[in-house]
């Protein structure tokens, strides 16, 4: 327990929480989009940002390219993936009941994580690359974390841009929103779920690209994600897009904050203790749910 | 319909060759047995809740660590007997799976899963922190004992209870209304049902076996960790037993988790590596080609009662 809290401290932890905040958004908006669109909770989507890190890995120690420049390689492989795995199996799912499709990407997260197990070994990899920190003042920010928050903001709304203004992404929103209607338009709702599993696996691969320099790379690396994404979603509203920015910089403050005032050990438990909370007193999300 | 005389015998004398296998057996065949019986209490109570209600549970190991630490923290820290200790692990369950599952349940959707997924991680975090009661990573030692076949009666006794008990709900009409809400939940209310008090008490249930298993495990391991109770491979094995038996039907589970063990014992012991991967395709295959599981089809093709 930590009584002395001074100004620097905390303004350290709310510049901490702002950086790590903007990748859960990212990561989180990839999340959002599928089950948006599909209404699919994609239980592999932590194993995919998992497969992105690894993916950067390579790309840095056997070519030894940088890193941030493996960010756009690793979310066209992850896109590849992506669109993979939907055409192969998630596709079948989609107006299944939720038993399934739930069950489906559980199972198909168990096999990544343990191919990447058999592939890669479960032995610690890292990207020793931007080490330190800017002395700003009083506050320390670690260069890597900088770098990320900047590229995920600059991706998220790339994002935003592309689904507000192009005409793929309005039919992805008009898919999100309502799919008969959307069909009886003319747009072609296989391709867009196609696509949409490929964009939000492309989001997960830019994410473990920019995670890769941060933390230590390992096959069991992924699942926490799935469910920091999916408080991410909760916290902003299911379905609400911009609602995903909010809620993660919240959970990006909330870890922050519970770290400096219980211990870093206990952050996770004060995130779920939050999650459970919200799902009691304020279910449909901060923003409320559903508008795109 | 009622259970027909020659399925009742012949499960009469299976639970009677149970009943006196430890006078005759290896202790590898007891130890092994006792395995199953787990098992079939583990995938017998993940059906409950998820075969029944269709309500995914990714956490299901979580009421089997809780019960394993309310059990083991008793007997270690105030000397409760092992007996009512277990009973004391499955009512530990059993409230652990009344706050998540009052919030969770309510809603509609996926939240229930994905809380569930968390679960696990969370009570990991909490056994570590609160180390003066839990042992934190040290992890905590019971007094020795050796009771391997009381314990094996005692988990034979519960996996014919959940199995029991899972009859005894499919054949009601309190099951009827689990399966509707499977089925359709908004016309299971539109019928009256309330859902929301269903699949709590659905869960409830479905928590109380883990917890008793969990604390008769800790029991006769004498020693338990966080890494020992709470690993993801135990959700991941009960999915893939009941998957494969045949989700939302009695014996489904049973046949899942006997399969399995056996397999695991003989072929996949020898690669470590695979097998957790080929339980993720089992998974993905079983959803998409065969949803009813082994059970399933021997139903479709054979005809048999759906209660079985």
């Amino acid at each position: 327990m930590n009584v002395f809290v001074t100004p620097a401290m905390l303004g350290q932890v709310v510049i901490s929480g702002i950086l790590s905040g903007a990748l859960y958004a990212m990561v989180a908006l990839g999340l959002a989009l599928i089950f948006g669109v599909m209404r699919i909770i994609n239980v592999a989507h932590g194993p995919l940002l998992m497969l992105g890190a690894y993916a950067t890995f390579f790309l840095y120690s056997a070519l030894g390219i940088n890193p941030y420049l493996t960010v756009p390689v690793s979310m066209l492989v992850l896109f590849a993936v992506g669109l993979l795995l939907e055409r192969t199996l998630v596709f079948r799912v989609v107006d299944a009941p939720e038993l399934s499709s739930l069950l489906l990407t559980f199972g198909i997260s168990i096999a990544l994580v343990n191919l990447a197990q058999l592939l890669f070994t479960s032995d610690l990899r890292s990207v020793e690359y931007l080490a330190g920190s800017w002395v700003v003042g009083p506050l320390a920010l670690s260069k890597a974390r900088v770098v990320a928050f900047t590229v995920a903001s600059a991706l998220t709304g790339l994002s935003f841009f592309f689904l507000q203004r192009t005409r793929l992404g309005k039919a992805i929103r008009a898919t999100s929103q309502n799919r008969e209607v959307a069909m009886v338009c003319g747009i072609d709702v296989q391709r867009i779920h196609l696509v949409t599993f490929g964009l939000s696996a492309g989001l997960a691969g830019a994410g473990g690209a920019l995670i890769a320099v941060i933390v230590a790379i390992q096959p069991e690396m992924g699942q926490i994600w799935t469910f920091k994404s999916f408080l991410v979603i909760v916290l902003g509203g299911a379905g609400n897009y911009p609602g995903a920015l909010l809620g993660g910089v919240l959970l990006g403050l909330i870890e922050q904050l519970a770290s400096l005032f219980l211990t870093t050990q206990l952050s996770e438990v004060v995130a779920y203790v939050l999650l459970v909370l919200i799902l009691l007193v304020r279910p449909q999300g901060l923003l409320g749910g559903r508008q795109t | 319909m009622s259970p027909r005389p020659a399925a009742l015998a012949a499960l009469a004398a299976v639970t009677l060759a149970l009943a006196v296998y430890p006078e005759f057996g290896s202790g590898y065949g007891v130890r092994s047995t006792l395995q199953v019986f787990m098992w079939i209490v583990l995938a017998s109570s993940w059906n409950l809740i998820s075969g029944l209600t269709g309500y995914v549970s990714f956490g299901h190991v979580a009421f089997f660590g809780a019960g394993a630490y309310t059990g083991a923290i008793l007997i270690a820290k105030a000397g409760w007997p092992w007996g009512l200790a277990a009973l004391a692990g499955g009512l530990g369950a059993c409230v652990l799976a009344l706050a998540i599952g009052y919030p969770c349940l309510r809603l509609k959707g996926p939240y229930f899963a994905i809380a569930m997924l968390g679960l696990n991680e969370v009570l990991r975090a909490l056994v570590s922190y609160f180390e003066d009661l839990t042992g934190g990573g040290n992890g905590l030692s019971l007094p020795t004992l050796d009771a391997t076949v009381p314990i094996y009666y005692v988990m034979g006794a519960s996996a014919l209870l959940v199995t029991l008990v899972t009859y005894v709900i499919i054949t009601s009409r309190f099951g009827l209304r689990l399966m509707t809400i499977r089925e359709d939940e908004v016309a299971a209310e539109a019928m009256g049902i309330d859902t929301a008090r269903h699949k709590l008490y659905a869960f409830l249930l479905s928590a109380a076996g883990p917890g008793v298993a969990g604390a008769l495990t800790a029991r006769d391991q004498g020693y338990i960790e966080p890494i020992s109770v709470f690993p993801l491979a135990t959700t991941i094995t009960m999915i893939v037993m009941v998957l494969f038996g045949g989700k939302g039907t009695v014996w489904g589970p049973v046949l899942g988790a006997v399969v399995l063990f056996v397999a695991q014992e003989i072929v996949w012991a020898r690669y470590p590596y695979v097998h957790p991967l080929l339980f993720g395709v089992i998974i993905i295959a079983v959803v998409l080609l065969m949803p009813r599981g082994v059970l399933g089809l021997l139903q479709i093709r054979y005809r048999l009662p759906r209660t079985i």
